[in-house]
């Protein structure tokens, strides 16, 4: 203090102070947050969506989820990317071909996405080729005898492997 | 020369935000977000589709086409072409079929057939998708705690196996 006071030092201009903010704190929060989210982040950049009245089964599988068409079928609805093709509230008889083994509105609406993807891959060379794969996101409640039917109908519209989707044991 | 005393300027204080309670504020939200959060880990099953082929087997190579036929009451395990009764597994005391024992049968099969990895699944009764998959499980994969096998690859080299018969197939799904 005395020697900023003396006289030998009148005139010299005083350094400015730099403006310095504590973020020590902030950076430990952002670290956490760094941890659970690489914990949690899913590398094969694929999003399945399971409707609200879809439970999945737990499962020991440790293969991750592949791309594909996603099927979604809850005791009363099958969608398809989504999009509801059939409602089972009521007498699906009329539904299905086949002896009972096809779902005519699946397999409409699988044939569809199927030429889709095809015409997509020749028209452009970056767009994917049709793989054949079909994502089955199915209620672990609904019986074998309808999911035979799926599997039929799946294999009927050109798919030739299934990828059930199920949740990880350590749920 | 004369000069002028100079005027003192008064220290500028800089003002300091204090961030700290707000940052307090922001670690309780990030730490009630992540508690509520569900991290759903999706895992797949793969099958594929049956295909029926007249071709013949290669010769000195007899196939396992192992077969798991599933009744109301038991498991039976199926081998060979054509097929025959390898055993039956029955249900365990929590009243679903004994999956323990279906492992350690499949384990035996596997270790005299390294080579085999596909296993066809004919459910006869109407599961539900669940217990499918639980059967499936115990069919597909290799745990921690099971005897390790070996199988040579291409190279010859003794390599560890991970999965029991991971290739699982509906065989009647056109019944």
């Amino acid at each position: 203090m005395r020697s900023a006071r003396s006289i030998r030092n009148r005139g010299r201009k005083r350094k400015s102070q730099v403006f310095d903010l504590d973020i020590t704190s902030l950076l430990d929060i952002l670290v956490i947050m760094l941890v659970f989210l690489l914990q949690s982040t899913n590398s094969t950049g694929i999003i399945l969506t399971v409707p609200k009245d879809v439970e999945l089964p737990v499962s020991s599988s440790a293969t991750p989820s592949n791309e594909g068409i996603v099927v979604q079928v809850s005791p009363t609805n099958i969608w398809v990317e989504d999009k509801e093709v059939l409602n089972m509230d009521g007498d699906i008889r009329s539904q299905m071909d086949q002896g009972g083994r096809r779902l005519i509105p699946l397999f409409n609406e699988l044939v569809k996405r199927k030429e889709l993807i095809k015409r997509s891959a020749k028209s452009s060379p970056q767009a994917q080729d049709f793989g054949g794969i079909v994502n089955l996101v199915v209620d672990k409640t609904v019986k074998y005898s309808f999911v035979k039917k799926l599997l039929y109908t799946c294999a009927e519209a050109g798919f030739k492997e299934y990828k059930f989707v199920v949740m990880g044991l350590e749920q | 020369m004369y000069r002028a005393p100079s005027r003192r300027k008064a220290k500028k204080e800089f003002v300091k935000p204090n961030l700290i309670p707000i940052l307090d504020a922001v670690f309780i939200f990030i730490f009630f977000l992540l508690m509520s959060a569900n991290f759903v880990k999706i895992y797949e099953i793969p099958s594929d589709v049956p295909i029926i082929s007249d071709a013949e087997p290669p010769p000195n190579q007899k196939p396992l086409a192992l077969t798991l036929k599933i009744s109301a009451s038991y498991i039976e395990i199926q081998t060979g072409v054509p097929a025959r009764t390898y055993t039956r597994i029955g249900k365990a005391a929590d009243g679903f079929y004994d999956l323990e024992k279906l492992h350690s049968t499949l384990i035996d099969l596997k270790n005299r057939n390294l080579k085999e990895e596909t296993a066809i699944f004919e459910p006869i009764v109407d599961l539900t998708y669940e217990e499918i998959v639980k059967i499936m499980d115990a069919t597909r994969e290799l745990r921690n705690t099971d005897p390790a096998l070996f199988a040579k690859d291409k190279d010859g080299v003794e390599m560890r196996l991970k999965a029991l018969f991971p290739k699982i197939i509906f065989g009647n799904i056109q019944s």
